[in-house]
């Protein structure tokens, strides 16, 4: 049984695990680094450990100052959030052996899906349908690849994900200064330069599904729309993910559940998709082995609360749920609040916020740990918080987040907000359904 | 400790039954938080809540007893903390510290105190060589076995 | 000593004895489901037909979900049903294929434990209802054995009742019950090993009320035989009082006697200062140590109905005679065959008693229950009724329309007349209970998993201060908190 909880994370998702931690009867430790001792999730918590200067790569992403703070904090547990070092196999493996438990799935389910082209073949072996493309160890394959699938094509890195270091590839002609570039990209960003080549489906829409496992069971909680996206990183995401054909839906789930079971899948994990919009063929992308920046649409949609789920898992306790007692009913939307300018190209924009007024009441969820006074440090991502609105139905929720985001107001640093106010108007998204080129089209 | 008074989920509800009155506002003032609930006016935001929360400022690290993780350089000893408490350089307030850089030290020498329940225990160097680094500041809270500092030692 | 497990109870029968049932929502089970599962108890006494009743028609919660959702928050400790066998919610007896769908959706739902309490003492209509909850699913069935004092109920009846439930394999393990607090530490040193040695290595609980305060001495002394494997409790306020022996106190005490309780104190703890906090936050009265009142032994008539039945003695100007009422309650109980006084019966046989004193002669006015009851609607009787008492309340015309009610329809009756396109939980639903009650529960949807009782005080004062016209600021100041109201621009 998890009594001690060490969380090795930060912002937002460092408070929303210590929320449901705490109310489990856990004790919390939040693993900060010295930028984030006085922050929210840090005040928070019941204990903060010190576990580094601020820079990332000298505490949030130092496998030994982390476990070695966990251990000197005596946490039976610790709970990696996302991004940082939540998809290490090396830092599971670490806190394994450190005699902790690690709140994720298990290393051999770490491997399998962190490395983008295992990934594929474990995807392809449990049945599900991929994306035309393969490997491409060097320059030569690539470009056979890329004319096997035909143009235009996506480059990926092999140690990727979440949308970064992909490329896009539309003559064949562009392909040799690509590559290069695609390859020194993903050896700089991943200390791995090995890419894969995709075909690029023009109108696709990113369904993801949000799944469950206890290394026997699998379930899924329906799917997530997240098609739209600036730069392959999400804006907006939805709960059930809508304009889909029943028969696509069903087969996204069963076959989300099917690599679930496949890999004998202990923890939370999202299965992602591309959509073919015109055809409503599905392709399997990824599966992210961790707790997703989304999760609350799907929390609020079916009333589980994912990472008390997690935690039980982690634990060692079988799945209390079962595929029949999840129920979804109604529809939410999320928008990703960020520190950026879009009046600048989204330049990130850090500082000290001096107004915070979040929207509140019935159908609304604030998931954020920037208050007024709140400070968003220079660096580290910019997500300041999580606008979440859920109604009974799809245009109810559109509604309420409309006026929600008319009543956001944060002052100090520019803000994501105005960005999502157009989307929420523009009335390809009213009708839902977009798919992920909706960004270019925003008026 | 750290049991909130109010979780997200009572802000909806308390938004849920001032939405029904003639309020306007609600302000609430603890010692943790200053939480402030407005009826933003009408037009689009039709009438719609905000909220806006402020946090007593945190005590600080120094209150909190923190792990503080120093990765021993290579041909370097770390002298570590006997016992968790407060770190003193000196024997007392105003004395000249036990050593500084650049000291050589036996096994038993005396490099500082850690002072645990109003007791003062005494830190040995453990190890015969020259004091090179000071790790840990003095009147700093460490935890048992934190670094305090760093001696090369003797060949 | 003994390797001792502890069930909780606080959510079911400790909200029955000291709340009325009607204390707990789902929201404030949900809230505390996490951190009780992480206690350690080997069961948790969770819900009965009473309480799905109770929750469909007072709270507008849906009792399946209700049980769905605890499932999923507690997976390391089985939800426990108590039922007497054939009935579900109606008063009336069930036909068996209707009671195996109550029972496979039960378990389907997520009960894992299975209480079969027969106050009449049936082996065999204990061992049908077992036999179907097995069938359609692999929940532990637990015989109970409920306690009272009689002249039948010697620990000799017990024992063979506890073997014949024996022979059968669809019984994993036994309870002596006591829920009117009678049972003594005396008695418990000769009551426990009979029936031990008539159930052999099956385990055996001791659910022992505090009532007349014998319930924690009484469990102590069932744990130091060293053949109780169990003792249930209730946790904080809802222990204690007519309720079960308070938790804390009870693991402190088996500790103290030697024995080994596998328990996280630090959680128990934490559960049982939510159940405070909740129960002042509502204004619901906590249980209390009881002193020892030695006429209950004699009468076994509750608080409660003693209570109702005084004050309707002085509504019509009789209070003198309610000496006599509760002499009379021993003697009717006598006659009608030592019915055990587990709901209903205590208040029929005190509605009789104060029948027989305040009427024309013994047995001329009874109650459409009583008829009922001695015609057997409620299943066989333990002992004989006291014939010429029985022939006196068979004669009457009323006892032939009692007779002829019709009975609990059939399942294919029921399937007919709500249609086959029902979801199975609403059909069972539908079937038991009001129609308007029904659709009330529906249309308000699913319910919240969220209580905060630091936070229910304030929501209540907002909610009193906004039906009232608003005032243009209002403060208030505890030591702690401060909370302004400022009225609308339009308020005088």
């Amino acid at each position: 049984m998890i009594r001690r909880l060490f969380i090795a994370n930060r912002g937002e998702i460092a408070l929303r695990i210590a929320r449901t931690a705490q109310r489990l009867g856990m004790t919390t430790i939040v693993g900060a680094s010295q930028a984030d001792v006085t922050s929210l999730p840090a005040q928070f918590a019941d204990e903060v450990a010190l576990i580094g200067p601020a820079p990332s790569a000298q505490s949030y992403l130092n496998v030994e100052a982390v476990i070695a703070a966990a251990v000197a904090a005596r946490a039976d547990a610790i709970h990696p959030g996302y991004g940082f070092l939540s998809e290490n196999a090396r830092f599971a493996e670490a806190t394994i052996e450190a005699g902790m438990i690690f709140v994720g799935p298990d290393v051999t389910s770490l491997n399998a899906m962190g490395d983008k082209l295992m990934a594929r073949s474990v995807g392809l072996a449990a049945g599900l349908p991929v994306v035309p493309g393969g490997e491409a160890a060097t320059p030569e394959q690539a470009m056979a690849r890329a004319r096997e699938t035909g143009f235009p094509v996506l480059l990926k890195a092999v140690a990727g994900g979440g949308g970064k270091g992909m490329k896009r590839v539309d003559r064949a002609d562009d392909m040799p200064a690509m590559i290069a570039m695609a390859m020194s990209e993903a050896q700089a960003a991943f200390g791995d330069p090995r890419i894969y080549v995709e075909r690029f489906i023009a109108r696709g829409r990113h369904v993801e599904v949000q799944v469950l496992g206890d290394g026997h069971d699998a379930l899924h909680l329906g799917t997530r729309d997240c098609s739209i996206q600036r730069r392959f990183q999400k804006l907006v995401e939805e709960a059930p993910a809508p304009q889909l054909a029943d028969a696509t839906r069903n087969g996204l789930e069963q076959a989300a559940v099917a690599l679930t079971r496949h890999l004998a899948y202990r923890g939370a994990g999202t299965v992602e998709f591309l959509v073919d919009a015109q055809t409503g063929d599905f392709f399997f992308l990824e599966m992210n082995a961790r707790i997703q920046v989304e999760h609350p649409v799907t929390e609020a949609i079916t009333g589980v609360d994912l990472i008390e789920q997690q935690l039980l898992v982690a634990a060692g306790s079988r799945l209390g749920l079962t595929q029949d007692a999840i129920r979804p009913s109604g529809h939410a939307i999320e928008v990703r609040i960020n520190a950026e300018d879009p009046a600048a190209d989204f330049r990130p924009s850090p500082g000290r916020v001096t107004r915070a007024r979040w929207p509140a009441g019935p159908g609304i969820r604030i998931d954020s740990h920037i208050a007024t006074g709140g400070v968003i440090p220079p660096t580290y991502d910019s997500l300041m918080g999580k606008l979440i609105v859920w109604a009974r139905d799809r245009p109810a929720a559109v509604a309420l987040l409309a006026s929600a985001l008319a009543t956001l107001s944060i002052e100090g640093v520019p803000t994501t907000a105005p960005l999502h106010r157009r989307i929420a108007a523009d009335p390809r998204f009213v009708a839902g359904g977009v798919d992920t080129r909706f960004l270019e089209g925003l008026a | 400790m750290n049991e909130p008074f109010l979780t997200p989920e009572d802000i909806a509800d308390i938004v849920a039954i001032l939405d029904g009155s003639d309020y306007r506002e609600l302000d609430v003032a603890t010692a943790r938080f200053r939480l402030t609930l407005r009826r933003e006016g009408g037009g689009e935001a039709g009438g719609r809540w905000s909220q806006e929360w402020q946090w007593a400022a945190a005590n600080g690290p120094a209150a909190v007893a923190v792990a503080v993780v120093q990765d021993t350089p290579a041909g370097l000893v770390a002298v570590a903390a006997p016992l968790p408490g407060a770190f003193y350089r000196a024997p007392a307030p105003g004395a000249a510290p036990f050593v500084e850089i650049g000291a050589r030290v036996d096994g038993d020498t005396v490099v500082g105190i850690v002072e645990t329940m109003k007791l003062m225990n005494p830190v040995h160097a453990g190890h015969a060589g020259e004091v090179v680094a000071i790790v840990a500041d003095n009147g700093a809270m460490v935890e048992g076995g934190a670094t305090l500092m760093h001696i090369r030692p003797h060949a | 000593m003994a390797e001792i497990s502890l069930v909780d109870v606080s959510m079911r029968d400790g909200n029955q004895s000291l709340w009325g049932a009607t204390g707990l929502n789902t929201a404030q089970m949900l809230a505390i489901a996490g951190a009780t599962d992480r206690v350690g108890f080997s069961a948790i006494d969770f819900t009965s037909s009473t309480h799905m009743a109770v929750a469909v028609r007072y709270f507008r919660n849906d009792p399946w979900e209700r049980i769905r959702r605890m499932r999923a928050a507690m997976p390391n400790t089985p939800l426990q049903f108590i039922t007497t066998g054939m009935r579900f919610i109606a008063w009336q007896q069930a036909d068996p294929d209707f009671m195996a769908l109550v029972y496979r959706h039960l378990q389907v739902a997520g009960i894992r434990k299975f209480i079969m309490l027969d106050p009449m003492h049936d082996a065999e209509a204990v061992i049908e209802a077992a036999r179907l909850v097995k069938r359609e699913g692999g929940a532990q069935v637990m015989g109970a054995l409920t306690f009272t004092l009689s002249a039948v109920h010697t620990d000799r009846f017990y024992a063979d009742f506890a073997r014949k439930l024996a022979a059968s394999d669809d019984i994993d393990c036994f309870y002596i019950k006591d829920p009117g607090g009678l049972l003594s530490p005396d008695r418990v040193r000769t009551l426990a090993p009979a029936v031990k040695a008539a159930i052999g290595a099956r385990r055996l609980e001791i659910h022992a009320h505090c009532t007349i305060g014998y319930g924690p001495l009484t469990s102590l002394a069932a744990a130091d035989l060293g053949i109780v494997d169990a003792v249930h409790v209730g946790v904080g306020p809802l222990g204690d009082g007519s309720s079960l022996p308070e938790a804390g106190r009870m693991l402190a005490n088996l500790k103290a006697g030697g024995h080994s309780v596998n328990v996280d104190e630090a959680m128990l703890a934490k559960v049982s200062d939510y159940w405070w906090r909740l129960s002042r936050a509502e204004g619901l009265p906590a249980g209390a140590p009881q002193t020892f009142d030695a006429s209950f032994l004699r009468h076994q008539i509750a608080g409660g109905v003693m209570t109702t039945t005084r004050r309707q003695l002085e509504e019509l100007g009789l209070a003198h005679r309610f000496d006599e009422v509760v002499a009379e309650t021993e003697r009717v109980r006598a006659e009608l065959g030592h019915p055990i006084m587990v709901t209903p019966f205590p208040q029929m046989v005190m509605s009789q008693a104060l029948y027989n004193v305040i009427g024309a002669r013994r047995y001329a006015q009874v109650s459409d229950e009583v008829l009922r009851y001695v015609m057997g609607k409620f299943g066989r009787p333990t002992s004989p009724l006291d014939p010429a008492v029985e022939s006196a309340i068979l004669d009457r015309p009323r006892a032939a329309e009692v007779a002829a009610e019709p009975p609990f329809p059939t399942l294919a009756e029921l399937r007919r007349k709500w249609g086959a396109h029902l979801p199975e939980e609403e059909f069972l639903l539908r079937a038991v209970m009001p129609p308007a009650q029904v659709d009330a529960m529906y249309a308000a949807g699913s319910s919240s998993a969220h209580y905060n009782p630091a936070a229910a005080p304030v929501l209540r004062l907002l909610k009193e201060l906004a039906a009232r016209p608003a005032a243009r600021d209002i403060v208030i100041e505890t030591a702690d908190t401060r909370l302004a109201l400022h009225g609308g621009a339009h308020v005088a």
